[in-house]
């Protein structure tokens, strides 16, 4: 009892000594301080020692062998395999560059996810976790300087918010207008409907890896037994179309090969008894709440789907909205044990983004990959010239139909709006808009997105809100241009490949500086690769650790553990 | 020394004989009186005269009738698409053919949802589910609570402490933060929502029986059945407990009104009622964003939840008035 009371004492001992320290505590400021840019060093100029990166051998079945540093402003691509949308990817936004020395000092994570250093037009002010992002012009920017001097990212998860503000005035841009609203914006004088054109696909994904999902039957029923047709006409916007394959056909090669099965409820039914489910099943249909130009309604469409499993196949099914970051997640991991919807916007104009992203021997979101798809894929994407690769996409194209790794199920059309008074407003076809050249006829633009980024190292991100805000600040080392989607220069001037294609030699823009003032060169180039593909790099850390593009684009991680 | 008591003044020779007759008859009165007015007899006088008891009995009545007929009210299955069976589209506003609506349209009282269903049949349909919740949790809550409270309350000491510093944690939570979070542990849905607003409720009628137990068990009745040798089980269910039901019943009918609305809460948030289930609160929920495009949709289900707590609020503060023996308006019944 003693010993008690003493524990008692002394413990209250500790609280009011330590309630007294605190109180003598200097008082935090009432103003916060200016938000700290990291600033270079300014030691004197070290003799320039260039990097490389590579992997021991092509055995670990990756595309790429070694990035290295020929000189400060030389970096050489050395491929195991010839890859003719070389130039596609690299312009692509995850492989954008920041500096050697802050992809060091964060360790590859840390302050890298929301203040990325980059050389783009705009720069990162602050990010008010839940509200905005606020991004200021890049004055030493090597193009172009952006016309606004502030740049405001926000974002609101409903088609109908986002117009309200559009309409009160209260921002500038908004993206995927719903498509019950186009009227309204095409009759209001004050405002302008742009239409999206970039290529995209809804799907209804399965993971083979549970059950009943193992069964391709299974698979091939849930194919048949979903009235697509229905879902677009009711749910999409005018100009969406059903989905005969997986990718789009404006991409070169997308739908070569069979079209999709037609809706057969009676023969689903048959092989789902087949199978051994005569009477159905139990399951769940996970989705985000999240507007895309592939899914404007998307807890619609969940709930479409559901009375559809039901009504023709007795599939009894859960619908199960998630958080968009535990959705992504778990889905790309092959975490998710029932369907779910997911979709695929273009990021570069290639059929292996659509594909090779989604059927890689990598990527384990549909569960077990199947070698008569990736095998095919692989093959197909060393081979430059579409009408040589077609042979090979029929193929490719004709297995995904047969196992059914998921359902394709509309191209969605889709639409931003801006407010009339925006000058040189565009709606690119592979990128987020460039908000550079907007001019607002005010020192301030202000966009609304779908939602919030859910970190700015796009290395390892790769869902859309967050990749719109890094092409505001980071550029890789070439781009894709405005209008038509082709590749133009960025960071490098020009890549040239050797006569098989396997060796890429790329020359980088002189006097390029980062938001921190530092000097651009080509070991900035190489840190931000090897962080994002060497996975024995010590800063190949990121956000999930994923860093999918790298991974499924470049068929694979170098250095990677067994 | 013997003390010899005054005697009672006596009435004069001539007043005496009026004034024993009506003093007899006065009591006759009042002994026929208290024969007729049993205890919820005199409850159910009571609550007669008050108005708000009555228009809440009536519009839960006619919910209760609806929520009872609703096969044969409604005019479509609640989970019926009906795309392809006639030509609506989504969200489509109501059509009534009395308002001037073209009679060659299919006629919709309240529209059409976003997945194509009659909003009508919705709602009534979600009669059921609210007063099922309400009726559920609450009778769950106070089956619970009374237990709880009953036992406090007689047996006191550390059991009393324990039980009733147990319900002060769970009162210290914001109600519907805690469902939210038990919800969050137990998984979404309904069922799992019902627990919830059940838990959160049990602390509330705890304690209003624990009170009346304890003011209960000290009168003489109580007294009486202890030196007779009862129980004190015996007691505590036939002798206190069916003293102490009036304040729990007015607790219970204004409990409802808030467990419907938790429950609607919980829905509206996407952790109660799951598609394609007709509740009012995921009604609201999933088409909340449509209140300048379709504003039937959020209307309507709003509507409704407001008069099935209105009714509950109104009947449950009759009851109240009728029940609580210090108002002024019960002073006369207070009399007997």
């Amino acid at each position: 009892m003693k010993r008690k009371s003493l524990l008692f004492v002394v413990m209250s001992l500790f609280t009011l000594i330590s309630l007294g320290l605190s109180a003598c505590k200097t008082p935090a400021p009432t103003v916060a301080p200016p938000a700290a840019q990291p600033t270079a060093t300014s030691e004197p100029k070290e003799a320039f020692v260039p990097m490389s990166v590579s992997a021991p051998d092509c055995e670990y079945g990756g595309k790429i062998k070694e990035i290295a540093a020929v000189d400060e402003l030389t970096v050489r691509f050395s491929l195991c395999k010839p890859d003719p949308a070389f130039m596609a990817k690299v312009a692509f936004i995850p492989f954008n560059i920041q500096p050697k020395e802050w992809i060091e000092k964060n360790g590859g994570a840390g302050e890298l996810l929301e203040k990325p250093i980059g050389t783009g037009p705009y720069k990162i002010e602050s990010w008010n976790r839940g509200d905005s992002i606020i991004f200021k012009r890049n004055e030493d920017y090597w193009g172009e300087k952006a016309k606004a001097e502030t740049l405001v990212f926000r974002w609101a998860t409903e088609g109908a918010a986002r117009l309200l503000e559009l309409q009160s005035g209260t921002v500038d841009y908004i993206t995927n207008v719903s498509p019950d609203d186009y009227e309204k914006v095409e009759s209001d004088a004050n405002l302008q409907l742009l239409y999206k054109q970039t290529p995209n696909i809804l799907y209804l994904a399965m993971t083979n890896t549970f059950e009943p999902f193992n069964d391709v039957k299974v698979r091939q029923a849930i194919a048949m037994g979903i009235d697509r047709q229905r879902i677009v006409d009711n749910f999409y916007a005018e100009g969406s179309e059903v989905a005969s394959h997986f990718t789009p056909c404006s991409i070169p090669n997308g739908c070569v090969g069979d079209s999709w099965y037609e809706f057969d409820p009676a023969k689903a039914k048959a092989l789902l008894a087949e199978a051994g489910f005569p009477d159905g099943f139990k399951t769940s249909i996970y989705y985000r709440d999240v507007f895309r130009d592939y899914l404007p309604e998307p807890a619609l469409v969940a709930v479409e789907i559901q009375t559809q499993l039901k009504q023709n196949l007795g599939i009894e099914a859960e619908v199960v909205v998630m958080e968009t970051g535990e959705f992504i997640e778990e889905s790309t991991a092959g975490r998710l044990d029932g369907l779910y919807l997911l979709g695929w916007g273009a990021d570069y104009p290639h059929i292996t983004n659509f594909l090779d992203f989604h059927f890689s021997k990598e990527n384990p979101q549909f569960g077990d990959p199947h070698p008569a798809i990736y095998e095919t894929l692989q093959a197909a994407s060393q081979i430059a010239d579409p009408a040589e690769a077609e042979a090979l996409y029929i193929e490719a194209n004709n297995a995904i139909r047969e196992l059914v790794p998921m359902v394709p199920i509309a191209h969605g059309a889709s639409a931003h709006a801006a407010l009339k008074t925006v000058e040189n407003v565009n709606v690119p076809p592979f990128r987020a808009p460039d908000f550079a050249v907007m001019d607002s006829g005010k020192d301030t633009i202000v966009f609304m997105q779908n939602a919030e980024p859910i970190s700015l190292y796009c290395a390892d991100e790769s869902d859309g809100e967050s990749l719109s805000a890094c092409e505001q600040v980071l550029e890789p080392l070439f781009n894709y241009a405005i209008d038509s989607g082709e590749v133009v220069p960025a960071l490098a001037t020009s890549c040239e490949p050797n006569a098989d294609l396997t060796e890429w030699v790329c020359k980088l823009r002189a006097g390029v500086k980062f938001h921190d003032g530092s000097d651009f060169d080509a070991n900035d180039v190489i840190a931000s690769w090897s962080a994002g593909i060497n996975a024995a790099d010590p800063n190949h850390v990121g956000n999930t650790g994923a860093f999918e593009y790298y991974s499924y684009l470049w068929d694979g991680l170098m250095n990677a553990e067994e | 020394m013997s003390i010899t008591p005054e005697p009672p003044p006596q009435p004069s020779s001539q007043e005496a004989p009026e004034r024993s007759a009506e003093a007899a008859a006065a009591l006759n009165h009042s002994f026929q009186d208290y024969r007729a007015n049993s205890l919820w007899r005199l409850m159910l006088r009571r609550i007669l005269r008050r108005r708000s008891a009555i228009i809440g009995g009536v519009i839960l009545g006619m919910l209760v009738l609806v929520a009872v007929l609703a096969p044969l009210l409604a005019p479509y299955d609640p989970e019926q698409v009906l795309i392809g069976v006639e030509s609506v589209r989504k969200r489509q506003a109501p059509c009534i053919h009395l308002l001037g609506c073209p009679t060659d349209q299919p006629q919709h009282w309240m529209g059409i949802d976003g997945n194509v269903r009659d909003q009508l049949s919705r709602v009534i349909y979600g009669t059921r589910v609210s007063l099922f919740i309400g009726f559920t949790t609450i009778g769950f809550a106070i089956i619970l609570g009374t237990v709880l409270g009953a036992v406090s309350g007689y047996a006191g000491g550390w059991v009393d402490n324990v039980i009733m510093r147990l319900m002060d944690v769970l009162m210290a939570f914001p109600s519907l933060l805690l469902a939210i979070a038990i919800v969050n542990v137990l998984g979404r849905g309904l069922q799992n929502a019902l627990l919830a607003i059940a838990i959160v409720n049990v602390p509330i009628y705890a304690r209003v029986v624990r009170a009346s137990v304890l003011s209960i068990k000290e009168q003489d009745f109580v007294e009486a059945s202890r030196a007779l040798g009862a129980s004190p089980v015996w007691i505590l269910f036939v002798r206190i407990l069916p003293n102490a039901l009036s304040p729990l019943i007015v607790q219970g009918t204004l409990g409802i009104a808030g467990a419907i609305l938790e429950a609607a809460a919980l829905s509206f948030l996407g952790l109660g009622a799951q598609p394609p289930t007709p509740e009012w609160g995921s009604m609201l929920g999933s088409e909340r964003n449509q209140v300048f495009t379709a504003p039937h949709l959020v209307f309507y289900p709003g509507l409704a939840i407001m008069i099935t707590v209105l009714a509950f609020n109104l009947l449950g503060d009759g009851l109240r008035d009728a029940l609580d023996p210090r108002l002024s308006f019960n002073k006369p019944e207070q009399a007997l």
